[in-house]
Parts: structure tokens; sequence; C-alpha cells
């Protein structure tokens, strides 16, 4: 893998500290119900806003809920959202550039369609289809899915057209290569790093527009678990508990932060144009 | 002689101690005049005519520019405000209120019986509470320039009670009979009434602009809440519609506002240690509601709607929904311990009864068959929001399915009107009823969202039929028992909790009181 190679090369510290959070983020949401004892949705409204304890690591929120299993259960969340987000963008960006890119004569059509939709933010698309799909994690995926695809469309166009008129594609097609045989093998392969940078970023993106969503009520339904809701829930209590906003915070920062950097290190490995400038 | 002069100088002295006294006295009721407040309340209104809506948020602020011929006082007792007094016949078909003379209207002109029935026709007419009487009501004439006559058809026992209820602008205000000629059945926006200020100024979603009455003719009773002498102090009042709660605190707290309504209670600490800011807790005057769709299965049942009432620990459900003790309470009454029509041990062996065995047993009576009940509500409401998704917690923890619908306002009223697609709602209350006629609009056959069409929902509809008719006060009392013993029999919906809500002030605002609607004549600023 040429990106395993360079980064034993380069050790690119933004690399290095993103991964590093990352699997510990990761971890979280895969072990969650191994790390407590607590269900993240059942209420023990007794015990409510309770502050940081040995029972309650991170406190109880307003229903008595302990904080820390719902950060566990809202990472978790996050990171499916994440993730389903950017395997749909990939594909569908991916299906809809490369034909964009490849064909002209489709290019002409879809691009104007997708420079429509760009024209507006993609949050303001994503809450409108929230609103009018209803609130959910699978609503959610979709209408975050729809906001991005045409940036990453675009991203594979420009890539494919850059390179499908080099020297070896032409060699390829004159030695009567399928098309379908050219974009896979010498197309596709070839344009991985922008769509891997891109799909990081949007990894990212996603997960800081499900928090906003969540946070503006058009997200995931409670009781279930999201950073964004368990934010919006907290404003009430900011003031007599400030556990319960600064614990889902954090956790938002960590997961945006540690993504903006490992995009920016994948960028800074994979451009040929940028590769001298950081130092080892 | 010489002893005569001795108590002559002591008389003296006393004349002119208490003359100082006197003076000092007025002197400092002197000084509690002038000042502008500002007040910052959680909603704006459409407009500013109570007859043409039911949002009582009109009336709160109206209350300063419009009276009522009766108001409420403290205990929920109605008083003759505008009126001097007033006569029923013994059949109960004929009030004659006499009215109170040389009260000055805001045009100048003295109020006089063609106000009232001026009033009281568009009242009947238009208002939410006019249309609850008028199907009884035959008739108001002029008996001479300060006398009314009221003629009914049959009985009407909660009359005066509905004139001043404080309900969503059901109370019944005099307002000048030119304005109505003007405006007829339309949205008034001149106003012209006979309150202690006048109106000047109202700019949309923002305030509203009242400054005093100069001319103001105060009611000779003692003052108590609505009902008696107001002293309008203040030159000038400004509400200012602030719908974000944490504007309103921090409006209050920099001192920009001298008042805010409804403000998160579990703030209540901070505010308690901020020497310049005093919270007053407003006596439980709501309650959460859970209401059940009647004609949708399992709740068609009413042995499925007990279970539900078993299924719950309320207790915990105050906690979560409300928070803090000190602002809720447990209570089975749809009327509060003081009021009048207060039944001490409504829902006796079912109300606050957490017994989740039982509740199964009834569900299996019911024949629930496990489908997933939905819970409709707002999500906007810190009550309605935490107190569904309590409740969802509750039932799921014993096995039954819950599935958790959370909207906006206009979404839930929307889908609640209609007859599937949801199970159970919640919904706030408020308390503060002063008749127990008006739980008619809630209960009895296919009344309000219910759905309720059965033996028992018609049952129910003929103990209200009997309470309209029944004048004396024991008679009635009796019927209430009556209707709230079948509320919690066949339980179409149920009250889980009383709560309060809590408004802050600026400590220099003096003399203010908690009422169910924030009023500010007697308060001054120093």
């Amino acid at each position: 893998m040429l990106f395993l190679k360079k980064y034993n090369k380069y050790k690119h510290p933004y690399i290095t500290a993103s991964i590093i959070i990352l699997i510990f983020l990761v971890f979280l949401s895969l072990f969650a119900p191994a790390l407590t004892d607590y269900s993240p949705v059942r209420n023990n409204a007794r015990n409510r806003l309770q502050p940081p304890s040995r029972e309650h690591l991170l406190g109880t929120d307003q229903f008595g809920r302990d904080i820390f299993t719902r950060i566990l259960y809202g990472i978790r969340t996050s990171m499916q959202v994440g993730l389903a987000v950017v395997l749909l963008t990939v594909i569908f960006g991916g299906v809809v550039g490369v034909a964009a890119g490849y064909y002209s004569q489709i290019d002409r059509v879809v691009m104007r369609i997708l420079d429509a939709m760009m024209a507006f933010p993609g949050i303001i698309i994503a809450i409108s289809l929230a609103a009018i799909w209803g609130a959910g994690k699978l609503n959610i995926i979709l209408a975050l899915s729809f906001a991005y695809f045409p940036k990453m469309a675009r991203i594979v166009r420009s890539s494919v057209i850059s390179i499908k008129d080099l020297d070896y594609v032409d060699s390829a097609r004159a030695a009567g290569a399928k098309d379908s045989r050219i974009i896979v093998k010498y197309i596709l392969k070839n344009s991985a790093s922008p769509i891997m940078v891109q799909a990081t970023f949007n990894f990212a993106l996603a997960i800081l527009d499900e928090a906003a969503l969540s946070f503006l009520g058009v997200g995931i339904m409670p009781p279930a678990p999201s950073l964004g809701a368990m934010v919006t829930d907290a404003r009430t209590y900011m003031v007599v508990a400030p556990w319960m906003i600064l614990a889902p915070g954090i956790m938002i920062v960590l997961a945006v932060l540690s993504l903006n950097l490992l995009g920016d290190g994948l960028r800074d490995l994979l451009d040929p144009h940028l590769k001298n400038t950081f130092q080892k | 002689m010489r002893k005569e002069i001795k108590i002559t100088s002591i008389v003296l002295l006393v004349l002119v101690f208490s003359l100082l006294l006197s003076g000092s006295v007025l002197a400092q009721e002197e000084d509690r005049y002038g000042g502008t407040l500002n007040a910052a309340l959680q909603m704006s209104v459409a407009h500013l005519d109570s007859d043409n809506s039911t949002d009582s948020m009109i009336t709160a602020m109206m209350n300063h520019v419009y009276e009522g011929l009766f108001e409420f006082d403290k205990n929920l007792k109605v008083h003759p405000y505008l009126a001097q007094s007033y006569q029923v016949s013994e059949n109960g078909l004929v009030y004659e209120v006499k009215l109170r003379e040389n009260v000055m209207m805001h045009n100048g002109q003295t109020m006089n019986a063609d106000d009232v029935v001026a009033s009281f026709k568009r009242w009947l007419e238009l208002n939410n509470g006019g249309k609850l009487v008028a199907p009884h009501f035959d008739q108001v004439e002029k008996i001479d320039q300060f006398n009314v006559r009221f003629t009914f058809n049959d009985p009407y026992a909660p009359f005066l009670n509905i004139l001043a209820s404080p309900v969503s602008n059901q109370k019944f205000v005099v307002r000048a009979e030119e304005v109505i000629d003007e405006f007829g059945t339309d949205v008034i926006d001149r106003h012209v009434g006979t309150g202690p200020y006048k109106y000047e100024e109202w700019v949309p979603d923002q305030k509203l602009v009242l400054t005093r009455f100069e001319d103001y003719t105060p009611s000779p009773r003692e003052s108590s809440f609505f009902a008696g002498k107001r002293i309008p102090y203040l030159d000038k009042i400004v509400f200012n519609f602030i719908p974000d709660a944490q504007v309103r605190v921090s409006g209050v707290q920099t001192g920009q506002f001298h008042f805010a309504e409804e403000v998160p209670r579990d703030q209540y600490q901070i505010f308690e240690m901020d020497e310049n800011i005093k919270n007053e807790i407003i006596y439980p005057d709501r309650m959460s509601m859970l209401i059940f769709n009647s004609s949708e299965a399992p709740f068609d049942n009413k042995y499925a709607r007990r279970a539900i009432a078993y299924a719950l620990d309320f207790e915990e459900l105050g906690y979560a929904m409300i928070g803090d003790p000190q602002f809720w309470r447990l209570e089975s009454a749809l009327h509060e311990k003081g009021n009048p029509w207060h039944v001490p041990d409504a829902g006796e062996g079912i109300y606050g009864v957490y017994d989740p065995e039982k509740a199964k047993e009834l569900l299996d009576r019911a024949g629930y068959d496990g489908q997933p009940l939905v819970i409709l509500s707002g999500q906007d409401n810190q009550m309605e929001r935490q107190g569904a998704i309590a409740i969802q917690d509750q039932l799921e923890k014993i096995g039954i399915e819950v599935e958790l619908q959370l909207f906006d306002r206009p979404t839930v009223v929307e889908k609640r009107s209609k007859p599937d697609g949801w199970h159970m709602h919640l919904s706030p209350f408020i308390k503060v009823v002063p008749d127990p006629q008006i739980h008619q609009g809630w209960t009895g056959t296919n009344k309000w969202i219910t759905n309720w069409d059965s033996k028992d929902s018609r049952q129910m509809d003929q103990i209200f039929a009997e309470m309209l008719r029944e004048v004396n006060y024991e008679q009635r009392y009796k019927i209430v028992e009556r209707m709230q013993a079948e509320l919690w029999d066949s339980v179409p919906y149920f009250n889980i909790l009383d709560y309060s809500r809590l408004h802050i002030r600026r400590t220099e605002l003096k003399n203010f009181q908690a009422g169910w609607q924030p009023f500010f004549w007697n308060t001054y600023l120093e």
C-alpha cells in the first residue's frame, strides 16, 4: 500500500496523533456495552443531575442517566452515521463523478444539476430533508449523504478528466481494453487519494452535522443517545450541571479534530505536488 | 383649670404628632409613584382583542387596560368589580347587576349600562367563554343607566365564574360602546377600557407599552390579586416579548428587565444566590395530563387505560419531567387543594398506586396484543418532552413496547386531532379553573381529542348536564365528586401531577404578587 509506505517514510505527526485518538474513539464505541454497567436509555430520575462520582464517572443527566454510558453510545451513533454517510457518498459520488468525467455527454447535464445543488449549503439541504422525511438515524444518513455527494462527484470527475487523457490510458485503449476495465483498473485506482482525503473530511463533517441536526431536534430521536442532542439538553443545565455539556462537547471536538487532522495529513502524504512541503 | 390645660396640651400634642405621622405616610405613598417597568414575557400575541382569541397571554397583559364586572381574588373567590352588587332570582334564571357609578373610561366618559350591554353582546357572540353561555342565555337588557339584567332560558350555575374566568381569555371585560360600534366583530385595535393603564403603543412581536391612566377610579374593596383596589404606581409598563428563556434570564440579571416570566426551574439555586433577584414560584397552576385515544385498541377498553395508571411511578415521573420536588406535587383531583371544588379522595386506590403486576393483569384482561403504543408529545415544552421520554422508559421497563413521537407544537396539534395514529398524548392543563363545568369541554362523548364514545362517556355527559343545572353549592359539589369518581373509573385521561412555574424579578420591584397571570398594579419601583 502506497499510504503505509509513505507513512513509514515520513511519520506525519498529524496522522499519528489523529490515528491514536481515532483508535481510542473506535475502541470506546465498539466496546461500549463492556465498559459500563448502565443502560444509555433507562431512567433513574431520583438520581438526577448528580455530579461526577465513583458510580457515575461523568455524573448523571436530568433523567438520572449515566452520562459516561450515554457518551459511549453517543460516539457509537456518531461513528455509525459518519461511516454510513462516507460509504454512501463515495458510492454515489464515485458513480456520478466517473460517469460525468468519462462521458462528456453526461457531464454537461449532470454537472449542471450538481452545480445547482452545490449552490445550497449542505447543512441547509440536510435540515430540509430531515424535516420532510422526519427524524431518525436512517433519514439522517440519507439526508447527509444527499447533501455531500455533489462535492464528492465533482472531485472524482475532475480527477477522472485529468487522468483519462494520460498516455497510459490511451495505450490501454489502443490495446483494446473496454471502458469498464479502463475505469476500474487505470482511472479509479489513480484517483484514490483525492477520494480518500475527501472521504475523511466528509466523515468529520457528517459527525458534526449529525450533532447539529440532533441539536436542532431533527436528528436522532430521543431517548437514543446522540452527542448533539446531549448538548441541547445540557444547555438549560449549563450553570447548575456543567458536566452535562462539557463531556459530549469535548467528545464532538475530539472526533472532528482527529478526522480533520487525518484528512490534512493524508492530503500532505498523498499529493505529489505537496510532498516536499513538510519536513520529516 | 390647670388640669384642663394639661389635657388640652396632651390632646394637641397627639394631634400634631398624628398629623406629622400621616404626612410622612402620605409622603411614603407619594414616593412609590413613578418609573417605567420592563417585563419580559415569553410569547408574543397576534392581536390584543381577547374576545377574538383563546390565547390567554392577551388577557394577562390587557388586564391592566380592561376590567371585568367580576374578578377573582387570591383564593379563587369571585367578587364584584365593576359591578357594585348583584342579585340572582330564586329560580336561578335572572341576574340583576348594579354597576359602580362614576367609573371613568379612557375616552373621558363614565362607564354605564350601555357599555356593559354592548360588550356583553359581543362577548356572547365571539368569546370562547361567551359561546359556552350562549345556548342557555336569553337576553341582556339595560334597566337604567347603572343597572343591567341578564336572563337565562335554563339555570346556568357557572355564570359568574365564567364571567371572571382566568382561563383562555374567557373573562368578560367592559369596553366602551363607541369602540364596539366601530369594530363590531372585527379585531379591535383601539382600546378604551376602565383599567389603571391605557394602551399606548404596540409593536408586533416586540413590545406592548401601557401608560398610567391619570383619572383611574379604583375599586373601594380590599385588594387581593385581581379583585379589589388597584393602584397604578408605575408611570409606564413595557411588556417585551422574548421567546428565548436564557435571554429573559440574562435580561433580569443585567437589570434590563425587572421581571421575567417562566424561566428554567433548574436555575432556581443560581437566582437564589443573586441578591438582586427574587424567585417567584407560582402556586402549582399547571397539571400534566395523560390523554388516551379511546377509539384505538387497546385503549378502546377502559381496563387498558386503567392499567397505564398502575404501570407508572408518578413520583419518579415528577423528578424526570419537572425536577426539583419544590416545583411539583402529586394531586389526584382536577381542582387543587384550597379550591372550593377540590375532591380530596379522588382516584383513591388507583392514583399513585404503582403496581406493574396489576397493570399487566389489566392489559391481559383488555386483550392487549403487544403492539407498540405510540406516545405523541411536543418537544418544545420541558414537561411534555421529558414526561414523554420518562413514560416511555417506565412502560418499556415492564415490557410494553413504546414508540415515541416528538414534534413541534403545530404538528402535534394536527396529529392528535386525528382519530388514529396515536395512543397516548401528554399535555399541560391549566389547574386554576374556577368552575368544574369547564371540564365539560374536554371530557364526555367525543370531547376534545379523546374519541371517547361508550356507555361510560354517555354517563359522563349526564353528570355534566346535571352539574349545569344545579345552583346549590352542596348539591353541586356532590355531582363534582361523582364526576371525579367516574373519571378515575373509566379514565379517558388522568392527571399525573401538578407543577409550578418559576418567574423572577429584580428586588427593586416591590409589592409583587405571584398570580396565575402576572400583574403590575399595586407594584412600585424603589
